[in-house]
């Protein structure tokens, strides 16, 4: 046996592709097909998106996917090319009133504002999901072609003027992924969907305590127009930049409009995955230049100049990564392109600020 | 018995159509959402349900760049996930080292008579060979699995990486030789031409 054959028999396995992620990939990129834009007709699947919250997105150089992506097009204005203006996070639509006890909201969005509020309590197990859309979902929730999905009780909730059904299931749900595949156990949730007023879908879906219609049917009632802004927030940004997507509450990427390739990440790693301030340049990918000590809210950050491992036509393009704290200590993570100086990237983390 | 003509276009052929008539790409998600999805799973687990989604969707949106002459599709898919697999570079080396770990705390199943020597090596090396990838330099990693799990020749990781073939070359070596060295005496490695192995 020789390496590549012990790769292929032995290392790590892929899980299967199940007939729902197929069909959602398949979705998207027939949406994208038929529309020019992907349009969010279903909502998430939380498993993806608890998954996404424990990490997939928390370390992610965004940027330098999109670079890659634009090859072999230029990646944007060179640097000293940026100028940093005052600039306004887009919101969340609703609130609720009363704000329900336990929990609290992270948004996912785009440009437009978010369309996405999940409300969680700490440990993840108990909360639901407001999904706002123009758009009538498709479907009976966001999982009935789940692995294992189980149709439990439909029920008759009065909403306003009308009765709306809130779906209750179960369905397979991957706890941990092992060597051998995913753990799963069977978890229990509840959906409804509505039109809150002229095109303003609502969806609700409940896990844990919230996976129950009457549940639901209180926190639909609890529902008002008032704006939430965005839990984290950047109070500069580049002269004709706009916000690509936020996620989770911790992930927020801008884009350059003329140049889409170029975009930043400012994100809130999970604990598990603060790095140590003195380990930073060793645990990245790419460092090239040394680590930087420098100040961000009166606290110690590191700055490291990164090479993103892609050339093109004969440019070697790099970025910054920065590591720094809020003043209650919570750790961030900013990474810019080439194009900010080493002042601009630390004026711009001066004015994030994440209020969980 | 006569064989009917293939009337199936190829992949470049739907690229191609699908400049002028954007549906002719969806075929080519059913061709190789299987493919990409393996090799995805394999580097970043469960995440490769959200990678395939976005490969898909970069590949139509940068289809008018694709080069027939180039690479051929299935490789230029595995390209593009590749770089979004690097996007995700600490939850790949987060799975092979928790992979390693739990290699190191079930190391399998005691062995039946038939197993082959091959198979009982290879389960030995589970947990050693994961580590190793966790180690190895994202530049070099991609190299070894697109060769690896991709199955592309040098010609086409140079390809779809941009970069010469010489380094492509330099980049396996050093992949396999840190590899090989990782995995030290319990490594079943009979010495072979790299070569010999695309």
């Amino acid at each position: 046996m020789n390496d590549l054959t012990l790769l292929r028999e032995a290392g790590p396995e892929a899980p299967p592709l199940s007939p729902a992620a197929r069909s959602a990939a398949r979705a998207a990129l027939l949406a994208e097909i038929e529309g020019g834009q992907p349009r969010s007709v279903r909502l998430p699947s939380r498993k993806v998106r608890w998954r996404i919250g424990v990490g997939a997105v928390a370390v992610a150089a965004s940027w330098a996917a999109a670079v890659v992506i634009a090859a072999p097009d230029a990646v944007g204005p060179p640097p000293d090319s940026v100028r940093l203006v005052n600039f306004d996070m887009p919101t969340f639509p609703l609130s609720l009133d009363p704000a329900p006890a336990g929990l609290r909201p992270a948004f996912d969005g785009d440009g437009d504002g978010a369309g996405i509020a999940s409300y969680d309590d700490a440990a993840m197990e108990n909360g639901f999901t407001v999904h706002v859309g123009v758009d009538e979902p498709e479907g009976t929730g966001p999982d009935d072609g789940a692995p294992g999905y189980e149709l439990l009780a439909v029920d008759e909730v009065p909403l306003g003027d009308d009765e709306v059904e809130a779906v209750t299931y179960a369905r397979e749900w991957c706890v941990e992924d092992t060597a051998t595949g995913c753990v799963t156990e069977r978890r229990r949730f509840t959906w409804l969907s509505w039109e809150r007023r002229d095109d303003q879908w609502v969806s609700l879906l409940g896990h844990g305590d919230y996976a129950d219609a009457e549940q639901l049917q209180e926190v639909a009632g609890s529902l008002v127009d008032r704006p939430q802004p965005a839990t984290l927030d950047v109070g500069l940004a580049p002269e004709g930049w706009s916000i690509r997507a936020y996620k989770m509450g911790r992930v927020l990427t801008l884009v350059n409009d003329a140049y889409e390739a170029q975009d930043l990440t400012v994100h809130i790693p999970p604990a598990e995955d603060v790095i140590p301030a003195d380990q930073v340049r060793e645990s990245i990918m790419g460092p090239i230049g040394p680590q930087l000590d420098v100040t961000v809210n009166g606290r110690p950050a590191q700055l490291v100049r990164v090479d993103i491992g892609y050339v093109i036509d004969g440019h070697r393009y790099e970025g910054w990564y920065l590591q720094a704290q809020f003043p209650d200590g919570t750790t961030f993570v900013l990474q810019a392109p080439e194009a900010f100086t080493q002042e601009q990237v630390l004026e711009m983390a001066e004015q994030v600020t994440y209020t969980p | 018995m006569r064989a009917l003509p293939n009337a199936a276009p190829s992949d470049a052929e739907l690229i191609a159509r699908s400049l002028d008539d954007p549906e002719a790409f969806a075929p080519l998600f059913d061709r190789h959402a299987a493919t990409v999805h393996r090799y995805l799973g394999r580097r970043v687990g469960e995440l490769a349900d959200d990678l395939l989604s976005e490969t898909f969707l970069i590949a139509f949106r940068r289809r008018a760049a694709y080069r027939a002459d180039h690479v051929e599709v299935r490789p230029w898919l595995l390209g593009i996930a590749t770089n979004l697999v690097h996007v995700h570079g600490r939850t790949e080396q987060r799975r092979y080292r928790a992979l390693a770990r739990e290699a190191g705390r079930h190391p399998g199943t005691a062995a039946g008579p038939d197993d082959s020597a091959d198979r009982l090596d290879a389960e030995a090396l589970r947990g050693p060979l994961a580590a190793a990838l966790a180690k190895l330099k994202a530049p070099d990693r991609d190299a070894l699995l697109l060769l690896a799990w991709g199955q592309l020749g040098y010609e086409e990781i140079a390809a779809v990486l941009d970069v010469p073939v010489g380094t492509v070359r330099s980049r396996l070596h050093r992949a396999r030789r840190q590899t090989r060295a990782a995995l030290g005496d319990v490594s079943p490695f009979a010495p072979t031409s790299e070569e010999e192995d695309r």
